[in-house]
């Protein structure tokens, strides 16, 4: 039969009409169901059980800069907790509301190794445990056997670390190249997303969207002047996507998550491949061309609605450059400037993210200023959990339907009982991510192993 | 030439590490994928065959918002929720499956 082997290249979609006749039950190719399991993650659900069996960046020291400074609220996987660096300069991070009358213990007293309710006086150390209870009469304390939630935490790499699940899953720190750099060779942000964490990290790993949503006009437009700038250029991004609009996706699991690799057309003799890692629960590393900094991204979940977006530039062989300085300052790439208070960028929903339609209509797709903001605006855009039921994906979604298949994998593992693999073994986090060309008849994981591996 | 099952493709032509590309909903394109289905073992494979699924589930939706007064119409409905049903099987990891309920489209 082949009665629709010409209609479907006749069909061109028309975006005005709804799909709602098409799906009563709304469900697609990712069911609601599944999009539920992967994007809820409070206490007690799968996947927020799965995010507490790793360690997640909660907070920049900077936060808490000195013993006994005042505490700061912090909000991870949907639970509201207090931070605070005590007189040994050690960072806890407890509930939020304390035991007795349910005060928020951010009006505490961070004083002498403990965290001060205001309200009626109880003490808590970095540990949870009440160790004063001044209310009460001495013969009816029972302050030793008060215990506050409180998760243990750990500098490293520039970010205090929190570990959310039972103690006794406790994982070890993942060994990711830029935690494990000089201070001076990285520089870590850290921004609001009012998006659930899912769909930050398919912004990050779906390669396709750079050529568009972070495109010049005169790149997206190919323009004469863009092609002879580039065409010679170092910039083997900019010159190769320019040779091959059309890459080939190809992805691989590994111990750690994801390799994923996309390869143009280069030379008669070469591809080009730019591999980007996803590593579990959340981290991502852009591919890094050799002699600039590499960048990568973790974006751990706030609650259902927001996460946290920590962005991270580091050079492994230097202290970062005035010419990295500079563009983390002008906002051009992957940071983006924000309130130090709130952490929301200073381009936000509430004012269009300062797009600048004449800049649009003359110079770049968007007229949003900075990767970061880009980002953040049009995944914004798609409401805090987007409607997955509703997406018409194709094969240049690869790397996210492998993404997401990974996760459900992994978090319905652990349902069963199977803890993950990665969690465990740090060591397997020690990978970096590469821009290269190789010879038509040479595959990437191959051509690329030496450079895949960090060196510190 | 020698053929894979009942799906007419070479094995030889047959590489499950390459995905296939969907540009319409042609009996060719559905050989095509039924024929990587049948050698598709690794996570990998699997992924470019639901990959492969979600373009020609695209494709036919868009088809039946675009053609409501189509002939074809129920045909390709009946493609779309097969699509669907052989998406589901291959998240399963159950790709055998899934090329039994795509051959019943050919």
């Amino acid at each position: 039969m082949t009665w629709w082997r010409t209609a479907a290249l006749r069909t061109q979609p028309r975006f005005c009409e709804p799909f709602c006749n098409l799906e009563p039950d709304g469900d697609g190719m990712l069911s609601r169901q599944e999009n539920e399991l992967l994007t809820q993650i409070d206490s007690g659900t799968e996947a927020g059980e799965y995010f507490r069996r790793f360690w997640l960046p909660a907070l920049l020291p900077t936060e808490v800069p000195t013993p006994d400074c005042p505490p700061v609220r912090v909000r991870l996987l949907g639970e509201d907790l207090v931070a605070f660096r005590d007189t040994n300069g050690r960072v806890g991070l407890l509930e939020e509301a304390c035991p007795h009358r349910r005060a928020s213990l951010f009006w505490g007293r961070n004083e002498e190794c403990g965290l001060r309710c205001v309200y009626h006086g109880w003490k808590f150390d970095v540990s949870g445990i009440c160790v004063d209870m001044p209310n009460e009469p001495q013969e009816y304390r029972f302050d030793n056997k008060v215990r506050t939630t409180a998760y243990p935490t750990c500098e490293y790499g520039g970010l205090v670390w929190v570990y959310m699940g039972p103690p006794e899953h406790r994982p070890e720190l993942p060994k990711l190249e830029w935690a494990r750099v000089p201070q001076s060779h990285r520089y870590v942000s850290k921004r609001l997303q009012e998006t659930n964490y899912l769909q930050a990290i398919e912004g990050g790993i779906d390669s396709s969207h750079s050529n568009f949503l972070h495109a010049s006009l005169d790149a997206f437009r190919l323009t004469d002047s863009y092609v002879e700038k580039v065409k010679n250029s170092s910039n083997l991004r900019a010159k190769y996507h320019l040779l091959d609009k059309a890459p080939w996706f190809t992805v691989k699991k590994t111990d750690y998550g994801l390799v994923i690799a996309v390869r143009r057309n280069a030379e008669e003799n070469s591809y080009y491949w730019r591999l980007t890692q996803f590593l579990l629960p959340s981290h991502t590393i852009i591919p890094y061309q050799a002699g600039h900094s590499i960048n990568g991204h973790c974006w751990v979940p706030r609650d259902d609605q927001t996460c946290w977006v920590w962005t991270v530039s580091w050079n492994p062989d230097a202290p970062l450059s005035l010419v990295d300085f500079e563009m983390i300052q002008d906002e051009s790439f992957v940071h983006a400037r924000v309130d130090p208070a709130t952490f929301k960028p200073v381009r936000n929903r509430e004012n269009q993210y300062m797009v600048d339609r004449e800049q649009q209509r003359t110079t770049t797709m968007t007229g949003i200023h900075g990767f970061a903001s880009q980002d953040q605006a049009i995944q914004e855009s798609m409401g805090p959990i987007v409607d997955r039921t509703r997406e018409r994906l194709g094969t240049s979604d690869t790397a996210i339907i492998a993404m997401r298949r990974l996760l459900l994998q992994e978090i319905r593992g652990l349902a069963q009982a199977c803890e993950p693999f990665a969690a465990r073994h740090g060591d397997v986090y020690w990978v970096r991510s590469a821009s290269l060309l190789l010879k038509r008849n040479v595959e990437f994981d191959e051509g690329a192993r030496d450079l895949m591996k960090a060196e510190v | 030439m020698e053929l894979n099952g009942q799906s007419g493709v070479s094995p030889r032509e047959v590489n499950p590490a390459h995905i296939v590309a969907v540009m319409n909903f042609s009996a060719d394109t559905l050989r095509s994928i039924i024929a990587h289905m049948e050698v598709s073992t690794e996570f990998e494979h699997l992924v470019y065959r639901e990959a492969e699924l979600d373009a020609i589930w695209s494709i036919t939706g868009f088809f039946l918002v675009n053609e409501p007064d189509s002939s074809q119409r129920e045909a390709v409905k009946r493609l779309h929720a097969g699509a669907l049903r052989a998406h589901d099987l291959v998240a399963d990891r159950r790709p055998e499956d899934a090329a039994t309920v795509l051959r019943t489209f050919l």
